[in-house]
């Protein structure tokens, strides 16, 4: 920090904004709770198609999960949100926020999932083939419940770093936590400060997040075993 | 895991042994003596921003204020480091060390002067209204009602809310080009901006019909020091007389945004 020693914290204008920090931070719980449920739609879907489907759908979804998982993120969403209008789409920033999340957290999570499909035991399958349900059935009743189960900690992660990530929309001026922050920051100057409560305000949501999907991980595997499975 | 906590406790015993260490008292080295000790400037460099920073056809940084940067790194006798920035992180990078000096056509207000210093300035702009063709915008009555972009930590963030009525939906972006992209992409109805930047974009994108709306605010800008850095304001003070007077100055302005350099008061 050489030179910066003039630096004197003030705090009390971020007090003074914490309605605003606030709001932008409940944007980004809705954003993330939304895309997290939704996300993780797309890649049961997906997965069982990678795992089950017809050669030309396991291209698709092997295309799909290659180009989100290999191109950044801020692109995704530039693309949504200033390409798209070109072909008659459009989105405001807080819709192509959300589908830019919940395509990148569709095609992560669909790889989190097809490893918990494999992870269940072949015999199980055959057994339910046995029994004369169908693909879509097995799938359903045999293997979805404990392939999500053994994958959930890994999808748990991916949840929370969909989360953190979320901050990136800001870049297509959807109003989330970190876009308040850079507003806020801009205009008072007091960078340090609004960025070290947006940092504690984002450990805070990360730590919820994770507490809220611990429990629904005990509502719906452990305690919930018998009537769910 | 007790091993890191040795490390760590060994760690933060040396650093308070080396700030011991330190003669108390001693006169501490200022900025400008540090520059030209070490023979180098770092300088802020935001090269999204025409006609004041951008990137020339081979991604060589160019523009009015990165020549000018250069200016005054050669006449200090120093190499320049130009320290890329995003517009909002201008002051930030600055405040934190990483920066010497900023130079990227901040615009002098009040606010700004709270937690920087501020050198006389060495340019002018204009803070206008720009969106297509098509659009009705006539005066800032008209703003009502309508989505107007804009980056933040510019001028235009500061003086285009003052002046637009209540029911305007003014969005942010962090870029000068996520601005001009979303008004190209008609994300938004129009964009503020300084009229170099809106007459850039429409010499580049001729097909879009991006024409000026009306002119809201003139402004000087200048470089800015940390708050304490008085003998380095003082050289680059009197460092813009003398290039202000030579018209070294003027003609980098004036070859960058082709507008005549109007006259710049002192301060």
């Amino acid at each position: 920090m050489q030179g910066a020693g003039t630096y004197t914290f003030q705090f009390g204008v971020v007090f003074a904004n914490l309605d605003k920090l606030l709001e932008g931070a409940w944007l980004t719980i809705q954003l993330s709770a939304m895309a997290m449920a939704l996300g993780l739609a797309v890649a049961v879907v997906c997965a069982f198609g990678a795992t089950n489907g017809a050669r030309p759908v396991r291209w698709a979804v092997r295309g799909y999960v290659e180009a989100i998982r290999n191109t950044p993120f801020l692109v995704q969403l530039f693309i949504i949100y200033f390409s798209l209008p070109a072909v008659g789409l459009r989105f405001d920033p807080v819709e192509a926020a959300l589908v830019g999340m919940v395509v990148n957290l569709g095609a992560y999570a669909t790889e989190i999932v097809r490893a918990g499909i494999e992870s269940v035991p072949r015999g199980q399958i055959e057994a339910g083939r046995a029994l004369g349900l169908s693909r879509l059935q097995v799938f359903r009743f045999v293997v979805l419940f404990p392939a999500v189960k053994a994958v959930f900690p890994a999808l748990a992660s991916q949840f929370i770093l969909l989360m953190l990530g979320s901050s990136i929309v800001s870049a297509i001026s959807a109003t989330e936590l970190t876009a308040v922050t850079n507003t806020l920051q801009s205009t008072t100057f007091r960078a340090f400060e609004f960025y070290f409560m947006a940092t504690g305000l984002y450990l805070a949501m990360a730590l919820g997040f994770r507490a809220a999907l611990g429990a629904i991980y005990w509502l719906v595997f452990r305690r919930g075993r018998g009537a769910a499975a | 895991m007790r091993s890191a906590f040795k490390l760590a406790a060994a760690a933060v015993g040396a650093v308070a042994l080396l700030s011991l260490s330190a003669p108390a008292g001693a006169q501490q080295e200022t900025t400008l003596q540090k520059i030209l000790k070490e023979k180098k400037i770092r300088i802020t460099g935001e090269l999204t921003s025409p006609p004041f920073g951008i990137l020339d056809k081979d991604g060589k940084p160019t523009g009015s204020e990165v020549e000018t940067a250069r200016q005054l790194a050669k006449d200090l006798g120093v190499e320049l480091e130009l320290v890329q920035v995003p517009g909002p992180q201008r002051i930030p990078t600055l405040l934190s060390g990483r920066a010497d000096v900023a130079i990227s056509s901040l615009s002098i207000t009040l606010a700004r002067a709270q937690t920087v210093m501020f050198a006389s300035p060495h340019g002018a702009l204009s803070v206008v209204i720009a969106g297509k063709k098509g659009v009705d915008i006539k005066s800032a009555a008209d703003l009502k009602g309508k989505r107007i972009g804009m980056t933040r930590a510019t001028l235009e963030e500061q003086e285009v809310p003052k002046i637009a009525p209540p029911g305007t939906n003014i969005v942010f972006f962090d870029e000068h080009a996520a601005t001009i992209q979303a008004m190209l992409s008609g994300q938004i109805d129009a964009a503020g901006m300084a009229a170099f930047a809106a007459q850039s974009v429409a010499e580049r994108n001729p097909s879009a019909g991006i024409e000026v709306k009306f002119t809201v605010k003139t402004a000087y800008y200048a470089a800015a020091v940390r708050p304490g850095d008085h003998d380095l304001l003082r050289f680059i003070n009197t460092w813009v007389f003398l290039r202000t007077q030579d018209g070294t100055l003027g003609q980098i302005y004036e070859q960058h945004t082709k507008v005549k350099l109007v006259p710049l008061p002192v301060f």
